[in-house]
């Protein structure tokens, strides 16, 4: 039987990418299917201040035309209301049959998926963390070579978070940091070693955003628009690389592609699903083999529905906290434009060595609204209140490991995925803990940790999702094998979040696009034994 | 809709209640002849086949082809000269007369409310003349109350520009009584005679079921369509008959003061049986004042100004004001809240119902949704950028030590009074909520 292709990556996001660049320098004929969505609102293309206090039609891209803002206003992050963002997240769970009971589910229809809005946090995972993996960390070492390479990070340099991200060897330097953060900074420095001996270890965030110019990208000029989009595209979005992966012959793209399931003839699969720009609306393709990287849950949705599996799964997700701090010895500093995503990161150990990780940002490119409305003030003089005290605070977040979801996602009769959410319940304690090492270390290094401020987010709204079909040395049937082929459907493999073997608090994309270079070397290794 | 597409026949489809009926009846997916003095004024509208006619010539055959129901509207409302008075009543027996030949299954004729054997006027002793004819062909009979909303035309159009043109209005007494009805709702009415099978032949008085003061009708008009202050003197109505006396008959009905005399005469119509028998529900005259027919927007409008006005702490742009109303028409269910006048008069007090609070009550996490949303508009402009974020503003640590306290001494202060306040405050929710 002849295939239409040799393989077919479903999805366009960091994963897929990911994986297609060694198919296709490999020479094999590879189809990318993806949901299509692409840019339809502008961001800002001046500073984002300048802009707030220039631009007449700010409504725009802050509400929407078509209010998107305030039809969201539900959503658990100011990123799922900003109606420049809207395409990528919009329209991925009715068109995946995704339904939620406790848990947020997002996910993405727009070329280059969820890496569109992502952070932008990267981070190798150590050798000890890859101990959960059924491979050896030398394997997967040139991968996150490669892929570091090709997205560009910046943020290296020799501090207490080098051995942690450990990212530091083809990095470019660091962004510039605000006045807070750097005065935070100096103050972690010289309190040290005190600071250390709770436990608690800060540095320079790793990211996925140039500060040179880099591969056709701008490095980043600190105008603050990080929210609602970067005009530079100094952020990495797997995007452009779907535009580079376009250049060879020998790779398609078809966009507008909603896949709604696998089948197998002889040595062939068949992926069928619903095409937005077909006359019947529905098409197929064939190839060799399939590499799911539609994102965590579309994929869990798809390889259950192949495998006919009604088995509740695992899944696995970050609980998170966000906080807000207030450096008192900066009331009155003018507000400026600055780097709007994770500008220190720090890790630290609560009760019998549980790791947590963090980051805090600056406040100056969010609405004030979003401060607003969780305030237990009046709006009229909660609004006040932040213009004053606005310009000396800042905001973090934290995560736990994933381990610590107690998620679980199912596939229903109707074929819809249907997903549980919960934690552990040592989650409650651990976060209790959290907020008093928080609150103690950032005393010391001059930041008052706001009261009320520390909030719990809700199961799901890391959207870090993880391990629900996960790599085992000994896979069983809803398992993969250490290359991400599913235990049961030769020639199916999962190359996303999916198949994670675990995950831990450290941002997971860099580790999932490392895992899905490797897996496309393998593929595209076989492929050419096969030849000679 | 309909299946099975029914012909309608208008006359007089030309005039005040007309013209609505025509929308109405189209919008229902009824196809329309009209009986017009003037076969043009149909011409823009391809659905509607418009037949030349009036009083003094025979009505046209092949308009009451197919015709199942006759909608017989036009009147004489102009003075005409004394040898004229028997012509309507003969038209109408030429209506019904064609009616029947064509298989017409009802007649519906709209009288009046004057419409009176021993009427004052001739236009009420000819209503009555005519409804008696209908009465015998066991047709329909609409008693219309005193019609008002839409255009400015019929005697409604007469007194919105009176009350628009004199500061001073007259106010008589003894007050004559008046049983409003809107023209659309009116209409409505007429809709469902047409419609509903099982109605018999009869007389159905179609206006608000409580009568009210003239005056206070003219006051509506002057407070929600004219929208400014009017005085009202007291005038004794034997003035009016008194002057119609002097003026005579044809200076009289110039000068519309027959149609008054003929007010003061009105007696009170029995119409809640006749509403419950339609099922017809009718608007409050505040709104159907209003241009539009209803004045959900302008008290949108008045929510929308408010709240950001409490935000913002100035009056909002225009531009501003505007993507309230249309972000509640879209994404929300499009009407007010009904939040009390006087927090719509004084937006500071917003602060006493900006809490959550309010949320158990039926409202009140509508409100907070709607404050939350009204803060996002409101930031998303350059004044917001300036209220929000401070740009274009001087900063220091003493100002934004000063801004700070402020805020906090201000959100203390509403704290207290709320405290103190808060069953005055339960009181005017409660009230409002029973007014409603």
């Amino acid at each position: 039987m002849i295939q239409d292709y040799d393989v077919i990556i479903i999805g366009s996001g960091p994963a897929g990418v990911s994986a297609a660049f060694p198919l296709v320098e490999s020479g094999l004929r590879v189809l990318m299917v993806d949901g299509g969505h692409e840019q339809k609102i502008q961001p800002p293309d001046i500073d984002y201040l300048a802009s707030r206090g220039s631009d007449i039609d700010q409504h725009k891209w802050i509400v929407g035309d078509d209010y998107y803002a305030l039809r969201q206003s539900d959503t658990v992050s100011p990123k799922l209301r900003a109606p420049t963002l809207g395409y990528v997240f919009e329209g991925f769970s009715e068109a995946n049959k995704v339904v939620e009971d406790g848990f947020i589910t997002v996910g993405s229809l727009a070329t280059g998926g969820l890496s569109n809005a992502w952070g932008c946090g990267v981070a190798k995972l150590g050798d000890d963390e890859l101990g959960s993996f059924p491979f050896n960390a030398l394997e997967i070492e040139p991968s996150y070579q490669t892929i570091a390479e090709r997205i560009g990070i910046s943020g290296g340099c020799d501090d207490d978070m080098s051995s942690y991200f450990g990212l530091d060897t083809s990095s470019q330097p660091p962004i510039q940091m605000d006045d807070l953060h750097c005065k935070m900074l100096d103050n972690y420095t010289r309190y040290r070693e005190e600071i250390v001996k709770f436990g608690f270890q800060m540095g320079r965030s790793r990211v996925a955003v140039l500060s040179e110019s880099y591969a056709g990208r701008k490095g980043c000029d600190v105008s603050g628009n990080c929210l609602w989009g970067c005009h530079k595209k100094a952020l990495y979005s797997a995007y452009e690389d779907v535009q580079a992966l376009k250049e060879n012959n020998n790779f398609r793209l078809e966009q507008g592609f909603t896949v709604e399931g696998i089948e197998r003839s002889e040595d062939t699969w068949r992926v069928a699903g619903t095409d937005r720009y077909s006359v019947s609306g529905f098409r197929s393709f064939s190839a060799k083999k399939v590499l799911f990287a539609a994102g965590t849950l579309a994929t869990t949705r798809l390889v259950l529905g192949a495998l006919k599996s009604k088995k509740s799964v695992k899944l696995l997700s970050c609980p998170t906290a966000a906080f807000m701090l207030w450096l008192p010895l900066h009331l009155g500093r003018k507000i400026v434009p600055s780097f709007g995503l994770g500008q220190l990161s720090f890790t630290m150990n609560v009760q019998r060595n549980t790791s947590v990780f963090g980051s805090t940002f600056s406040t100056a490119g969010i609405p004030v609204s979003e401060f607003v409305r969780h305030l237990p003030f009046h709006k009229r003089y909660g609004i006040d209140l932040m213009r004053g005290l606005l310009s000396s605070c800042l905001i973090g977040n934290i995560f736990l490991s994933g381990e610590f979801s107690s998620a679980t996602a199912r596939l229903g009769s109707n074929g819809e995925l249907s997903i549980t959410g919960g934690f552990d319940e040592r989650v409650p304690s651990l976060m209790i803990d959290v907020k008093k090492l928080l609150r103690k270390t950032y005393w010391q290094m001059g930041a008052v940790l706001l009261p009320k401020s520390f909030t719990v987010g809700r199961p799901g709204g890391d959207i870090h999702y993880a391990g629900t079909v996960p790599m085992r040395s000994h896979p069983t049937v809803g398992e993969t094998s250490s290359y991400g082929e599913v235990m049961g459907l030769d020639g199916v493999y999962v190359i996303d979040g999916a198949c994670l073997s675990t995950l831990t608090e450290k941002s997971h994309t860099f580790t999932i696009m490392a895992n899905a270079d490797r897996i496309g070397r393998y593929i595209a290794s076989k492929a050419l034994e096969k030849k000679t | 809709m309909h299946n099975h597409r029914k012909k309608i026949l208008i006359t007089g489809a030309n005039g005040y209640i007309g013209q609505r009926l025509v929308i109405k009846m189209l919008d229902a997916g009824y196809d329309i002849n009209v009986l017009v003095r003037d076969q043009n004024c149909f011409s823009g509208n391809s659905s509607v086949k418009a037949f030349q006619y009036d009083f003094s010539s025979l009505p046209p055959q092949d308009a009451f082809e197919g015709v199942s129901v006759l909608v017989h509207l036009a009147a004489i409302t102009s003075s005409l000269p004394p040898e004229s008075d028997g012509i309507e009543l003969k038209a109408a027996r030429q209506l019904i007369e064609c009616a029947h030949f064509s298989g017409v299954k009802r007649i519906l004729f709209i009288s009046s409310q004057t419409a009176k054997m021993d009427a004052p006027t001739t236009y009420g002793r000819t209503k009555w003349e005519i409804e008696q004819e209908i009465l015998k062909a066991k047709g329909l009979v609409a008693r219309p109350g005193q019609v008002y909303g839409g255009k400015e035309q019929g005697l409604f159009g007469v007194l919105v520009k009176t009350v628009r043109k004199f500061p001073i209005i007259p106010r008589f007494v003894p007050a004559p009584k008046v049983q409003p009805v809107h023209v659309d709702d009116l209409a409505e009415g007429l809709l469902r005679m047409t419609e509903q099978a099982e109605l018999s032949a009869g007389v159905y008085s179609l206006a608000s079921r409580d009568p009210v003061d003239f005056s206070s009708f003219l006051s509506s008009i002057s407070k929600y369509r004219v929208r400014s202050f009017r005085l009202f003197i007291p005038v004794p109505v034997f003035l009016v008959s008194l002057s119609s006396f002097l003026l005579g008959r044809y200076l009289s009905d110039k000068l519309s003061i027959n149609r008054l005399k003929s007010l003061f005469k009105l007696e009170p119509m029995e119409t809640g049986a006749d509403l419950k028998r339609l099922n017809l529900i009718l608007r409050p005259i505040h709104a159907g004042m209003h241009p539009s027919g209803d004045d959900r927007r302008r008290c949108l409008l008045m929510e929308g100004n408010a709240l950001l006005h409490y935000i913002l702490k100035e009056k909002p742009r225009g531009a501003l004001l505007r993507r309230y109303v249309h972000a509640i028409e879209q994404v929300r269910d499009a009407s007010s809240l009904g939040i009390p006048s006087i927090f719509l008069k004084l937006p500071i007090l917003l602060a006493l119902l900006d809490d959550r609070r309010w949320v158990c009550e039926p409202r009140g996490k509508e409100l907070a949704w709607r404050l939350d949303a009204a803060t996002l508009m409101a930031e998303a402009t350059t004044a917001g950028a300036s209220s929000f974020l401070g740009l274009g503003r001087r900063a220091s640590l003493l100002i934004n030590l000063s801004v700070v306290v402020r805020a906090v001494v201000s959100e203390l202060f509403w704290r207290a009074v709320k405290i103190i306040s808060y069953s005055l405050l339960i009181k005017i929710m409660r009230q409002h909520r029973g007014e409603k």
